[in-house]
């Protein structure tokens, strides 16, 4: 589903004349296959998030090769990751990235009205994906009239609501108590066991990392060992 | 994403910011106002002068002064058999000036007007109706001008008795009864040699009066025969048209016509027909091709006007570019949220220059309407503020302001394209926004 060959990242800080060049990922190479939950755990800086980035598509490819789902996304514009996204990339950020302006329903319809869904269409997706994650009757609640896991919970619908088949995750439980964040990965879990989606989770978090069949640990911006359950 | 779903995004993004979009669109309304009340002075002036001219009967007849032809005197029958057979002529009205004024007396009253030997059907059908009477059918007939009454004066009258201390004629001084059924007496005079003169008096009945002229400044005061009267004197004389002129010679009476008006059945075919008749020899002139000078002058008039009100628009584009450009850095954040979920750069362009040619509309429409508004009042105001002010009162159907649908549209257009350049940069730029950077800012 995911395969990433020989990814290298390098960040360039500074002016042109004081140009400070700092590597992030050296010659990472990996695979997830499909249905597959995997974490990636690693301390801050390792570059865990930009791996993520870049498999997302938010940084641009400096070398190596990612391919999803059988299309090799590597060279891809803006424009092109952006439509291949849309169809076929979920996304949770540890900070959920809701509009503050839009209610819970709004939020998760968006993929749907990005995707030219029709209006009658989207509503019986929004209103089935809110209730899938256990926000039925909060449709209309705005984001900071919900608690973090309800968030979170509007951020998972909003990630699913186009039936992806891969959701990457940074960070999901990061802003949540231990209750909540066993309540969303107990619905991970759920949602990979019943429509069978392809998880890349990154965390730090031992109990985040325990539900994944598979834990690749990076150190230094490289692969280090993966830990296989 | 749907056109009514990207509708539906403006108008709540909108909505956040009430005041700075209301802000935005009545500099743009004012701008669009102004331009358009600038022009419509153009327009209005520009219809008021064509309708004027429109309004005059030779509007639609080509006049012929001559033939480009050496061993041509004039215009004879042969051309004017030439002119009917011309497609789009409905009449062709002929005429030849009488060479010497007769001396006209009428129950103690006399003068000595300008006359005319006309066509009499073509007078008819050419548009020359009459007030009273009717046309005249043989040589001892006339028809008078509407004015020729006013100039029959009193054998015994001093000229200086005429007028008032006011420069107004004397009612007194005026022939007071009917013409129509008078028989005048019409003298003429010839040569009988270099210094001595005779004279001979016809006596014609008056059966018509022509009607008032369109226009209050033109005076008909002309004395309208049949051209059998015409050549009645030029035998009698001697001398084509009656002219006093002494030859012992016998000379050359054939008739020429001296000036041939050509109606035509429509306006819009005047041109067409002046450029044949010319093309053909013939000197023709009409009053549409002074038509065509006063289009090009306003045209270039509006076009300048235009330019200036567009400059009122482009200065309330720059609101447009600081509206958008505030928009953008403020929904930064929403908008790396929907590109980080699948928007394309496309979709996210459309969005703000969609918003940008709503701000747009809004003011070049709510501009529309005022401008109808302002120039409404200003046709009603203007000639009443002139009266009240300088006692000057304005023609009938005097028009200061006019807005026609073209200049609507021009005003439109203006603005829409005002408004999509000025909120294309802020579109590009959001085009821009690095999604990590914008959900870094949304921590």
């Amino acid at each position: 589903m995911i395969e990433v060959k020989q990814l290298s990242h390098q960040f360039e800080l500074g002016k042109k004349d004081k140009k400070t060049v700092i590597p992030v990922l050296q010659d990472v190479s990996f695979s997830v296959t499909k249905g597959e939950i995997v974490t990636l755990v690693g301390r801050s800086g390792s570059g865990k998030s930009t791996l993520l980035h870049l498999i997302g598509g938010f940084l641009p490819r400096q070398s190596g090769a990612i391919t999803i789902n059988g299309t090799d996304v590597s060279n891809f514009t803006e424009a092109q990751f952006a439509e291949f996204r849309l169809g076929t990339i979920g996304f949770i950020f540890q900070n959920f990235q809701l509009i503050q302006s839009m209610t819970a329903y709004q939020n998760v319809e968006l993929p749907l009205i990005l995707q030219g869904v029709s209006e009658t269409a989207r509503k019986i997706q929004a209103l089935e994906t809110l209730e899938k994650v256990g926000l039925k009757g909060f449709e209309h609640h705005y984001p900071s009239e919900l608690s973090g896991g309800q968030q979170q919970r509007v951020s998972v619908a909003r990630a699913l609501v186009l039936n992806p088949l891969i959701i990457l995750a940074d960070e999901p439980t990061g802003s949540l108590d231990s209750e909540t964040e066993e309540d969303l990965l107990h619905l991970i879990k759920e949602l990979n066991d019943s429509l069978d989606i392809t998880f890349l989770i990154i965390t730090h978090d031992d109990e985040v990392a325990k539900i994944g069949h598979r834990s690749l640990m990076m150190h230094d911006g490289a692969l280090i060992d993966q830990e296989v359950k | 994403m749907l056109f009514k779903d990207q509708l539906y995004f403006v108008r709540e993004n909108m909505k956040k910011n009430k005041m700075r979009i209301f802000m935005t669109v009545l500099a743009t309304a004012m701008g669009t106002a102004f331009l358009i009340v600038l022009a419509s002075v153009a327009f209005g002036l520009h219809d008021t002068l064509i309708k004027d001219v429109l309004e005059q009967e030779t509007v639609n007849q080509v006049q012929i002064y001559g033939k480009d032809d050496p061993n041509s005197q004039g215009i004879t029958d042969e051309d004017i058999d030439y002119f009917q057979s011309l497609e789009h002529v409905r009449a062709v009205r002929k005429q030849s000036y009488l060479r010497q004024s007769p001396r006209v007396s009428l129950n103690g009253y006399e003068t000595s007007p300008h006359t005319v030997a006309v066509d009499m059907g073509a007078l008819e059908t050419g548009g020359t109706p009459l007030e009273d009477g009717r046309y005249a059918t043989s040589s001892d007939e006339v028809v008078v001008g509407y004015h020729f009454y006013e100039q029959l004066l009193k054998e015994d009258t001093d000229p200086e008795d005429m007028y008032d201390e006011n420069g107004e004629r004397i009612d007194d001084t005026l022939y007071q009864g009917a013409v129509i059924g008078e028989t005048i007496d019409l003298t003429v005079s010839r040569l009988i040699n270099e210094t001595d003169t005779e004279e001979k008096t016809y006596q014609v009945t008056i059966v018509g009066v022509t009607a008032e002229p369109a226009n209050e400044w033109q005076q008909d005061q002309t004395l309208y025969t049949t051209f059998d009267f015409y050549q009645s004197v030029s035998e009698y004389t001697g001398t084509p048209g009656g002219e006093l002129y002494f030859q012992e010679e016998p000379m050359d009476l054939t008739f020429y016509y001296d000036e041939v008006t050509i109606q035509s059945n429509n306006l819009e075919n005047i041109q067409t027909l002046t450029k044949t008749i010319n093309d053909e020899g013939y000197y023709g002139y009409s009053v549409a091709s002074e038509l065509k000078q006063i289009n090009m002058l306003f045209t270039i008039a509006k076009a300048g006007l235009i330019f200036i009100g567009a400059i009122a628009v482009i200065i309330a584009s720059i609101g447009i570019f600081n509206t958008m450009t505030m928009a953008v850095t403020e929904r930064a954040p929403d908008i790396g949220i929907m590109k980080a979920i699948g928007a394309s750069p496309k979709t996210i362009k459309q969005i703000f220059l969609l918003e940008s040619s709503i701000i747009g509309i809004m003011g070049a429409t709510i501009g529309t309407l005022v401008s109808y508004l302002i120039s409404f009042l200003v046709n009603i105001g203007l000639p009443m503020i002139l009266e009240a002010v300088f006692e000057e009162q304005l023609p009938d159907g005097f028009q200061f302001s006019s807005i026609p649908w073209t200049l609507v549209i021009i005003a439109y257009t203006i603005c829409l394209l005002v408004t999509l350049i000025s909120g294309s940069r802020p579109a590009k730029k959001a085009t821009k926004i690095d999604v990590l950077s914008a959900l870094r800012r949304e921590l």
